[in-house]
């Protein structure tokens, strides 16, 4: 019986997956076509301002642009079925191998971003929830308001200006020097856009922890602990975090494609070559086929990590939990 | 004998946005080892900080303005945190209103009751600990402790919830135990379970209990002694007898004749009218005058003080003054009636 109802559970998300995906990809697809641009200068770069028409409608056809957008559609989703997903129009390559050549950047930034991010903003939103009120909250509130507002590109652009222009200590762009390509040298390279990512995403979550901590400090349960003589250390620890932990982890889930997005910008600015740059080139050429596969990439990150911010909400809070699920039997007065 | 609890003079004000809030004005009572005093009064009167700043637990904003705190001989509101923590559970501890969110939803049942037992008793064995929690579950009634212990709350009822919060409450032998409206969020036949079995533990352990309710028909049934509360003020306090009996302040007289069963017979439930004043400017004068339909024009002009009725039972009310006009009280009737 539970067994049933897990599958059941499970089987639930995994159509809601599909449903989403096939929307996405209708949406990626139309949109992408709808933006203005011309895909066969991505194609054949400055050549096309010389074609003749006859030449365009040969090239069109054979790009297979000529034909009725719901048909270019089915043959696309048919293709992307099997994992075919075309070639770039700009680097003449299957798409998936061009991705192939960025992702490893991306992750790098993205991944180490993403673990600074959510090992400290526990760190500070605790600190601050600790010290609630008092100077130093309301100066790491302050701080941290302003620094989650300063736009990314513009931060970027100062950091670039003061350490690279200026001191001249980092460098201002890549991810590796030309011929290097060590640790040590990516690690150089990574510095500033790290920062960036960092100081960009930090505050939002920290302050989620911080008025989560809060929230649950309010609760009555915190007075009874409070009253059996347990000091405010243990009941901050033991009973408001414990409390507190599981809306974290879905949130952690949830921001993976935010801390993503973040990085993107990041990349472009700092000509860092990930998936970032990658994305915007490909829209600002037209490069449909490597948009798309980008696009539908990012838009499944974002799927798979809602569906699992929700799976891990509703496992943990027994609240949340479908009847199905297995709960404790009700204890009644004698 | 000196009181186990003795509170002088206490005001406590909530410092809001709104300005100062005078949640408790210059209350005094005093409470004796084992004896059970019932604060009454409507919502918002102050009853419930009343308690929180004995126990030590005001929020942020609020503060003790003056007055003082004697808890078996020493002064409360000279203690540190640190020293409030070591009282905390030992020489008081409190079951609050709500067992559906007083308890932590996360955390076994047992284990929370095992937390009180080891704030007291750190060096406890774990299967010492473990009998220990049984022996308070079984203590508060709730029978094969040893199974449910390891149940979350969501797995308990009500009823069943207040009883694990009494567990928590005794676990360190508290010599008071404060009780915030414990039965106000129960079904009413749980509520009488509820109520007879605090005072049979309080009889049983020989603790003091101070019980706030809005609810008379409680204090019948478990006060020594009440403590009839209004705008922040103790406006009569006295023997349980006295004051179903022998009541002497207007508000006495408007609780009382609200109770359900003295309106047998009748189409509505009196009420009182009105509504209590608003505590960041409270009125000048008796802040009962305007709902009150004995009131006095010096009601309106300058507070009342405590007139002495017996040696156990005083009130503020100008008609106890020689001066003023006798009126037979609408309910009660007199102790020999």
């Amino acid at each position: 019986m539970a067994k049933g109802n897990t599958f059941l559970y499970y089987g639930k998300k995994l159509l809601l997956f599909f449903v989403s995906v096939f929307v996405l990809s209708a949406v990626v697809f139309f949109v992408s076509r709808l933006a203005p641009g011309d895909p066969l200068r991505a194609y054949y770069g400055d050549r096309v301002e010389k074609m003749s028409p006859q030449e365009r409608a040969w090239a069109e056809e054979r790009l297979g642009l000529d034909e009725p957008i719901a048909v270019q559609y089915a043959r696309w989703l048919g293709g992307a079925l099997r994992g075919d997903f075309g070639i770039s129009y700009k680097y003449k390559l299957d798409v998936w191998e061009v991705i192939r050549s960025r992702v490893g950047n991306t992750l790098l930034l993205g991944g180490t971003g993403f673990v600074l991010i959510f090992t400290l903003a526990p760190l500070l939103g605790v600190l601050c929830a600790w010290q609630e009120d008092r100077a130093l909250d309301r100066l790491v509130c302050k701080a941290g308001t302003v620094s989650s507002c300063i736009p990314e590109f513009w931060l970027s652009l100062v950091l670039i200006l003061v350490f690279a222009a200026g001191l001249r200590w980092l460098p201002s762009s890549g991810a590796y020097s030309i011929g290097g390509g060590g640790a040590a040298d990516r690690a150089v390279h990574l510095i500033l856009p790290l920062a960036v990512v960092v100081i960009g995403h930090l505050w939002y979550y920290a302050y989620m922890v911080r008025n989560r901590i809060l929230e649950e400090v309010r609760a009555d349960y915190v007075l009874l602990a409070r009253s059996k003589g347990l000091p405010r250390r243990r009941v901050l620890f033991r009973h408001c975090l414990r409390n507190a932990a599981p809306s974290y982890l879905s949130l952690m889930a949830v921001s993976v494609p935010h801390v993503l997005g973040g990085t993107y910008i990041v990349e472009t600015v700092f000509s860092y070559p990930g998936l970032g740059t990658l994305s915007y080139e490909s829209a600002r050429y037209k490069d449909y086929n490597l948009l798309m596969l980008l696009c539908m990439l990012s838009g499944i990150l974002v799927i798979v990590c809602s569906i699992l911010a929700q799976v891990i909400n509703e496992q943990i809070d027994p609240r949340l939990r479908t009847r199905e699920a297995a709960e404790p039997p009700e204890v009644t007065e004698r | 004998m000196p009181e186990l609890l003795e509170v002088n003079h206490l005001s406590v004000s909530f410092f809001t946005g709104g300005g100062e809030v005078q949640a408790v004005r210059d209350v005094s009572f005093s409470l004796g080892a084992g004896e059970v005093l019932a604060v009454v009064g409507e919502s918002g009167c102050g009853k419930s900080v009343l308690c929180r700043s004995i126990m030590g637990l005001l929020p942020r904003t609020a503060r003790i303005k003056s007055g003082s705190i004697l808890a078996a001989g020493r002064d409360i509101t000279a203690c540190g945190e640190r020293e409030l923590c070591r009282l905390r559970g030992s020489l008081f501890s409190m079951v609050f209103q709500d067992p559906m969110t007083s308890l932590n939803p996360v955390m076994s049942v047992g284990a929370q009751i095992a937390e009180a037992v080891r704030a007291r008793q750190p060096g406890l064995s774990r299967s010492a600990l473990r009998g220990r929690v049984a022996e308070l579950m079984e203590l508060v009634g709730i029978d094969r402790p040893e199974e449910r212990m390891d149940l979350c709350p969501a797995g308990f009822s009500g009823g069943m919830r207040q009883r694990s919060v009494m567990a928590i409450a005794l676990a360190g032998n508290p010599r008071i135990l404060f009780a915030d409206e414990p039965t106000t969020a129960l079904d009413v036949t749980i509520q009488a379970q509820i109520l007879d079995l605090l005072r049979e533990i309080q009889g049983k352990l020989g603790t003091a209990a101070v019980f706030v309710t809005h609810d008379l028909g409680v204090v019948a049934r478990v006060a020594d002694r009440v403590a009839v509360m209004y705008a922040g003020r103790i406006v009569e306090t006295g023997t349980a007898e006295e004051i179903f009996y022998d009541p002497r302040h207007p508000y006495t007289w408007g609780l009382l004749q609200a109770l359900p069963a003295l309106n047998r017979g009748r189409d509505s439930l009196r009420a009182i009218p009105g509504m209590p004043p608003t505590l960041i400017d409270p009125p000048r004068g008796d802040a009962f005058a305007c709902r009150n339909a004995f009131a006095l024009a010096i009601d309106y002009e300058q507070a009342p003080p405590m007139f002495r009725v017996t040696d156990t039972h005083y009130a503020a009310t100008w008609l106890l003054d020689e001066r003023a006009p006798r009126i037979t009280p609408p309910v009660g009737g007199g102790l020999d009636g």
